[in-house]
């Protein structure tokens, strides 16, 4: 080997060492990890690569950017589940919408739509929210698939992963609910009749109403969750109609999400046995229809109490981080705190197998929020967000206003 | 002959009363049964005056504030409430909701809000469609509301009075109405009125078209009451022979608002508009009260300090309308802080959820104040949600702080009222008792929630 030869590996070694391994320490936080570990004070958090290597006490590196936080706190990055992020400006704009879908209904993909410069983004980022489940909103049986994508911002990669679940809906309209279960069966029954191809072997008359049609893009969506490629996510609050779903999902063979639930409750037991996890809006207790008259507050930890799993959500896209303060207000009526951020975080990721994200965890990506006290709590604010270990700007343009008018 | 004229003349006045103030229809038969003597004892108290007692004592008697400081003797006969670690502060009010106009459930057949076939509808009450049984102002007691104003929707330039109510049960409207409250009335600028129109071809389709409507009718009010004042400047023999302008509901109103009796809640989000609001209310020479929703109140917080108008604001909501885009975490504080603090900044929730946590909505709205260097103390926060509203409408001399005299609407929490945590234990609307965490049948039930899911239980 000539002494050339050698200049340039060991250049291509200091390169790739650069470009490859950045490194940073976050010394003495508060570390919420959303996992069984809990929370550990005082802890360091060696980020390398977007990933969390180490997690411990006086960790150092020689190359690590360090940050010394003083006792404050850090969370995963909280996820949004089932949001229209990305997909919707302003919800009385209808050009600002790429949300619903007269065309298509299971089969409606958003992610071409997706808009990661969304004025919602850098908002959203300041609330703690790292990742979204972006879902389409249509009315019908189906509303279409729901997407992963990080709010990074970036033009590029932005989608984390695609068509992950599938969303139904079995209230509203005229129609009968015995009617929508009736279709939501025959839905998947049919489905079985289509290949990935897009070739088909049957009549659909067969199988659904003259008045209904499915594109095979729809049914293929469909079949995903018969093969239990993916969940079904039903929306569904009345206790009698999520147990009617409970056996649906078993006589089907299919994952079954409850979203809604609010009077999940009263069924809690069977939903725990069927090991059906539900998405709460736990702000959220008015008896808005006689489909959810037993709405309440602590339903939340009555859930909780009987084993189901907890995922929170905020009853707005604008503002999905205020999944925050329902997670809040579900503590004060019983739910443990662990719990509750768990819900905003890693049980999103679990059960929507989005993997690596979510906890603070030894491998994990680090999508992480550095808070100014406890991330539940109305006062507190977002200080850094760190996507796979990158920080992430979070100046939104409802900040420049403040900044225009503030000393006026 | 001048007898029988005279008769005729003060008959006349029985039958068309000519004025807003001399209908006597549908007044309050509100009557808080007597408190007795209720010392309470040992609490942080927030006073709603803009200061904080660090361990006080209150003490009712029949019905009022007889005393409130750190040493308040403590009366033999009194109930005593130790609030030792408990936060106290006045009765919150909510400025801005629907309940009982569209409670839950959310059905057509009791959403009865927006008279939305007339662009001016001055003629209606929203009294008139309150449900009493609405399960939602239960919630909204446990979430210590002791008073609310209940508007009319957005959908018109004018539509019709707004009533304040006691967050008491009660069969009928009557029983709940605030006594001696102004009546109010409901003003709407912007995308609302211009889309439920002009979406049909009618005017308004424009935000000019929405001021051409509001200037048309405060002179229909102007040429109603030159009418009044015309046949009254008669001689008894000129009335006589003529009839008495005839009766016009929807003018009665406006004129309300003219003559300064009936107070303008103006819906209205951008700052020009509420800017424009101002110089409208100049023209016709009255005043706005306060705005609502006012996203943008932050662009003009001080014109709308040297006017000594309120403006009411959410804490973070945004983005459901153009109109609604521009919202900053910070509009409340600013409102506070404009033309050396002397603003008038108002939390309100237009929402039955919201409704229950206004302290915490204060909260969200007095931090981002503190972040961005506002020095707004929790003391001063909480008249965001008690006097500011109380000023609003018109009744600060009755209630929104705890002062001696005032009605005793106190809500006592169980931990600071800033904070997510934090529930209320006892809510007292004029010294009584009507939620307590302690006693399952507090708050009553409202007749709509008995049996509705298990015939055996209330609603949970």
């Amino acid at each position: 080997m000539n002494s050339n030869k050698i200049i340039i590996s060991l250049l291509f070694l200091i390169i790739s060492s650069l470009s490859l391994s950045e490194e940073l320490i976050f010394k003495n936080a508060k570390i919420h990890t959303a996992t069984d570990r809990g929370t550990l004070e005082n802890t360091d958090l060696l980020i390398r690569d977007g990933k969390i290597i180490r997690i411990g006490k006086n960790l150092t590196s020689s190359r690590a950017k360090v940050k010394d936080l003083k006792g404050k706190v850090i969370s995963p990055g909280l996820i949004a589940p089932l949001s229209q992020l990305g997909i919707i400006e302003i919800e009385l704009v209808p050009e600002t919408r790429d949300d619903r879908s007269d065309i298509y209904s299971a089969g409606l993909s958003i992610d071409s739509a997706f808009n990661p410069s969304s004025t919602l983004i850098p908002y959203n980022l300041n609330g703690g929210i790292t990742l979204s489940l972006t879902s389409p909103s249509s009315s019908g049986l189906f509303s279409g698939l729901t997407s992963v994508f990080s709010l990074s911002g970036s033009l590029e990669d932005s989608l984390i992963s695609s068509n992950i679940a599938l969303s139904a809906n079995i209230n509203g309209g005229e129609d009968s609910l015995a009617a929508k279960i009736q279709l939501l069966e025959d839905s998947l029954d049919l489905s079985k009749l289509v290949e990935p191809d897009f070739s088909f072997n049957g009549g659909s008359d067969l199988f659904v109403p003259e008045d209904v049609n499915y594109s095979i893009r729809d049914l293929l969506a469909i079949k995903r969750v018969m093969s239990k490629e993916i969940p079904l996510v039903v929306r569904a609050n009345r206790a009698s109609d999520i147990l009617t779903l409970i056996k649906f999902a078993q006589r089907k063979d299919i994952n079954l999400i409850i979203n809604g639930a609010e009077e999940g409750w009263r069924v809690s037991e069977q939903l725990a046995k069927a090991k059906i996890p539900v998405i709460l809006r736990p702000i959220d207790n008015i008896p808005n229809s006689f489909n959810e008259l037993g709405s309440r507050l602590d339903n939340a930890y009555l859930l909780h109490q009987s084993g189901v799993k907890i995922l929170i959500s905020s009853h707005e896209t604008h503002n999905s981080y205020l999944s925050r303060q329902g997670a809040g207000i579900a503590v004060s009526y019983g739910l443990p705190w662990e719990e509750a951020l768990k819900g905003l975080t890693s049980n999103i990721a679990d059960v929507f197998k989005i993997s690596k994200r979510g906890s603070i965890k030894l491998g994990h990506i680090a999508d992480i929020v550095i808070w100014s006290g406890d991330p539940l709590e109305v006062t507190t604010f977002v200080e850094e967000v760190y996507i796979a270990g990158k920080r992430i700007p979070t100046k939104s343009r409802s900040m420049r206003l403040k900044d225009r008018y503030i000393d006026n | 002959m001048k007898n029988l004229t005279i008769i005729v003349f003060i008959g006349l006045l029985f039958i068309f009363p000519l004025s807003s103030k001399e209908s006597t229809a549908f007044e309050s038969t509100y009557q808080p049964s007597e408190s007795g003597n209720i010392y309470i004892k040992d609490a942080k108290i927030f006073t709603g005056t803009g200061s904080k007692i660090e361990k006080g004592n209150i003490l009712i008697s029949s019905n009022k504030i007889k005393a409130i400081g750190e040493d308040v003797m403590q009366p033999a006969d009194a109930r005593v409430i130790d609030a030792n670690g408990k936060w106290v502060t006045p009765g919150i009010i909510d400025i801005h909701s629907h309940m009982g106009v569209y409670p839950a459930p959310n059905l057509r057949s009791s959403s009865d809000g927006n008279e939305s076939t007339s662009p001016v509808t001055a003629h209606v009450w929203a009294e008139h469609s309150v449900w009493t049984q609405d399960p939602q102002m239960p919630l909204a007691l446990k979430g210590g509301i002791t008073t609310f104003h209940v508007l009319p929707g957005s959908a018109n330039l004018i539509g019709g009075r707004g009533v304040t109510l006691k967050n008491v049960w009660s069969r009928t409207v009557q029983g709940m109405k605030f006594p001696g409250a102004p009546y109010t009335l409901k003003m709407a600028c912007g995308e609302n009125p211009k889309r439920v129109y002009g979406g049909r071809g009618t005017e308004p389709s424009t935000r000019m078209g929405n001021v051409a409507g509001y200037r048309k009718a405060w002179i229909r009010a102007q040429n109603y009451r030159n009418n009044i004042t015309k046949y009254e400047s008669k001689s008894d023999e000129d009335k006589e022979l003529e009839s008495a302008p005839s009766r016009d509901l929807e003018l009665e109103t406006l004129l309300g608002v003219l003559d300064g009796e009936i107070l303008i809640q103006n819906h209205c989000y951008r700052g020009e508009e509420m800017a424009i609001m101002l110089d409208v209310a100049k023209e016709f020479n009255y005043r706005v009260t306060t705005f609502h929703h006012a996203i943008e109140a932050y662009k003009v917080a001080d014109i709308l300090a040297e006017n000594e108008v309120c403006a009411a604001v959410w804490a973070d909501w945004w983005g459901f309308k153009h109109e609604a885009f521009d919202m900053v975490w910070e509009n409340a504080a600013i409102i506070d802080q404009a033309k050396s603090a002397t603003g008038c900044a108002i939390i309100h929730s237009d929402s039955a959820v919201g409704i229950q946590r206004l302290n915490q909505e204060a909260a969200k709205a007095m931090a981002a104040g503190n972040r961005a260097g506002l020095n707004i103390p929790a003391a001063r926060a909480i008249q965001w949600i008690t006097l500011n509203p109380a000023k609003g409408l018109g009744i600060d001399e009755k209630t929104g702080s705890l002062e001696v005299g005032k009605m005793a609407d106190i809500v006592i929490w169980d931990g600071n009222p800033f904070s997510v945590y934090t529930k209320t234990e006892k809510v007292f609307v004029d010294g009584v008792l009507l939620y307590d965490k302690d006693n399952p049948s507090t708050p009553k039930a409202t007749d709509f929630e008995l049996g509705i899911i298990n015939s055996e239980e209330d609603r949970l």
